[in-house]
């Protein structure tokens, strides 16, 4: 079941400068791509990319000056740009929620954790009282927190960071939604917590058939948490597919470059990528945002590239995407 | 040796023991990796083998000279020589200062050279470590993160210093960016001979830039070895849950996790015997009572496991669910 449909999404800054001129930053400029459910899709770009951005308009959650002059977010079915602040506050929350990357300055630093699992499911009309205890002190199990009862009188200080991060996992799941949306979830944790905290969403993706749009950096986590992914650039999705298949046969020069930087093939093929800065937002150039630093472009990379099917599932917005694949 | 450092050992106030008993050497011309997660003590190393921070024991020598106790005239003077780079460049570069001053900043420090040729080495070192010319009159805001730590190294080489200690020096930056600054390092260690002790959580970069590497957990080395031999053969359980959490960036690679639970010990209150054991899937009644001591394997491979002894070190991996 479809969940999540963004299409041609474009986002946009006007902002003031020192001179007084108003310059306006594209920071999405064209992303599409669907989230069903009982899949984890992976959002995957550099720092710029748009990513949280993206996750953020998914959530209904952009506010002036951020501008959206194109494109559509579907949630369910529902209009998520037509509607208001009180539409929305009912289903996020409940229907979609959020996991963040900074999970103690996510939580009510004078509030008790059980507490603040209750109150997520009060605010929400879900349960209250006994019950509402009750599902929190599961919830805390599901995401396999150790001796739950008593961490339910736990403060948020008292906790480590995967502790932490899987509480804030807990509240996001505890009005059970259809879709989560986790940005750099476990980005700042060692590899040991990294690899539960990654296991407890899985888990609970597979068990509640929910869809989840996982935003990162790391291909590591791409590589063995999602089904599928997308890359982005400069606010564009350049590259989406099957993650076998997009790692395998990557076709966009940027999803290669990702690939050829990481230290594993680096040691099997030396240094092949020389980085680049990406575009100025404010000043985009026409054609493909990935010219400038792009080894295979020639004069047709100055008209947009289309996305390109290479097959049913996986394509690549290169003019030249047919060549790689 | 360029560095030899023995049975190093740091408290903090408030009797935090990050640093337990280490000792370790890097040869000219090397670079030792140091792993481990949070609170393993692997930058506490890098500030005391610096001097920045004054070791509560043991010994540091630098060039066969004992620098633990270095008073701080002298240890100004050292600096030349011994040279350390932080993860964060917005941090460690002075928002107020161009880049061509950050630059000449090392060089009026400990060089008699004149304005002019401060300058004039400045913009060399600037395209050594491949910066636009044109970024000497900017100012830190206006560079990138990759540009910045671009920076940050050529002010750690611009005394042709004999080490340098990188602290995470691109857990910070983008894959694309990083890989430059990875290339960067590898072509000034080729070029100059310098030692480098390279200290990152990321498994990957280490294994790619260490000649050795040692593993670190709650500040005591558990393993050290060859980079190819400690990826490939680990031998101290803990080794191996570490390299087995670790996620490499390829979908096709099966995952073979080894499953530990149990708290990590607080560093206020460390446990007599091997760190680990509480979570140790193969701990043994021994383990809780004397840390164990380090084992060798082969050339250069060793690690603090009592369980060497008869082989039984090795534990069986979860295979991974699709």
């Amino acid at each position: 079941m479809r969940l999540l449909e963004v299409e041609d999404l474009h986002v946009e800054f006007a902002a003031r400068g020192l001179d007084n001129r108003v310059r306006v930053a594209r920071a999405l400029n064209g992303v599409s791509f669907t989230v069903d459910a009982g899949e984890v899709v992976g959002l995957v770009g550099e720092t710029g990319a748009g990513k949280s951005l993206t996750a953020l308009a998914a959530m209904g959650l952009l506010r002036a000056p951020a501008r959206i002059p194109q494109g559509s977010i579907r949630f369910e079915g529902q209009d998520i740009l037509a509607m208001s602040d009180r539409e929305l506050e009912k289903i996020r929350g409940r229907r979609m929620a959020m996991v963040v990357q900074s999970p103690l300055t996510s939580l009510d630093p004078l509030k008790r954790i059980g507490d603040q699992l209750v109150r997520m499911q009060r605010v929400h009309g879900t349960a209250r009282g006994a019950e509402a205890r009750a599902r929190a002190e599961a919830m805390l199990a599901a995401v396999r927190i150790p001796d739950p009862a008593r961490r339910m009188q736990a403060w948020p200080h008292e906790l480590s960071g995967g502790m932490a991060q899987r509480v804030l996992i807990a509240m996001a799941l505890v009005n059970e939604p259809a879709l989560v949306i986790a940005d750099e979830p476990t980005t700042g944790l060692d590899v040991t917590v990294q690899a539960q905290v990654l296991d407890t969403l899985r888990d609970l993706v597979r068990a509640r058939n929910l869809g989840a749009l996982v935003i990162t950096h790391d291909l590591g986590v791409v590589a063995h948490y999602c089904q599928r992914v997308a890359v982005m650039f400069a606010g564009r999705i350049v590259e989406d597919g099957p993650v076998a298949e997009v790692f395998a046969r990557p076709a966009h020069p940027y999803t290669q470059a990702l690939i050829a930087s990481t230290p594993g093939r680096i040691a099997q093929l030396g240094y092949t990528v020389t980085g680049g800065t990406p575009p100025d937002l404010y000043d985009l150039p026409s054609g493909c945002l990935y010219r400038d630093r792009c080894p295979r472009a020639t004069t047709a990379c100055l008209a947009p590239p289309p996305r390109i099917a290479l097959d049913a599932t996986h394509g690549a917005a290169c003019h030249y995407a047919w060549e790689a694949a | 040796m360029m560095l030899d450092v023995q049975n190093l050992v740091h408290r903090f106030p408030g009797g935090v023991n990050a640093v337990n008993d280490v000792s370790f050497s890097i040869a000219a011309g090397e670079t030792l990796g140091l792993v481990g997660e949070s609170g393993s003590g692997k930058s506490t190393i890098g500030l005391l083998v610096t001097r920045l921070l004054a070791p509560t024991g043991g010994t540091i020598l630098f060039e066969g000279e004992d620098i633990t106790r270095l008073p701080p005239a002298a240890l100004r003077k050292l600096r030349a020589r011994l040279q350390i780079v932080f993860q964060d460049p917005w941090g460690s570069l002075n928002p107020r200062m161009t880049i061509g001053r950050l630059l000449e900043e090392p060089l009026a420090l400990h060089t008699t050279l004149d304005s002019a040729a401060r300058i004039a080495e400045a913009r060399r070192l600037a395209d050594r470590v491949r910066l636009p010319a044109a970024s000497l009159s900017r100012y830190p805001h206006e560079l990138s993160g990759g540009q910045l730590q671009r920076v940050s190294i050529a002010r750690a080489i611009a005394n042709r210093p004999k080490l340098v200690v990188l602290d995470e020096p691109t857990s910070s930056l983008d894959l694309s960016v990083r890989a430059g600054i990875l290339q960067l390092l590898d072509e000034l260690q080729r070029e100059t001979g310098i030692a480098m002790l390279f200290i990152s959580h990321d498994l990957e970069t280490v294994r790619l830039v260490s000649h050795r590497v040692i593993v670190l957990y709650l500040g005591r080395i558990v393993e050290q070895a060859p980079a190819a031999t400690l990826f490939d053969n680990p031998a101290h359980p803990y080794t191996q849950v570490l390299l087995s959490a670790h996620l490499p960036p390829d979908p096709a690679m099966r995952l073979r996790r080894h499953e530990v639970t149990g708290e990590i010990p607080s560093p206020i209150n460390l446990p007599p015997g091997c760190f680990f054991a509480g979570r140790c899937p193969v701990a043994l009644p021994a383990c809780t009572a004397a840390p164990p001591p380090a084992i060798a394997l082969e050339a250069g491979h060793s690690a603090a496991c009592l369980r060497i002894a008869d082989g039984t070190n090795i534990i069986d991996p979860v295979e991974e669910r699709a």
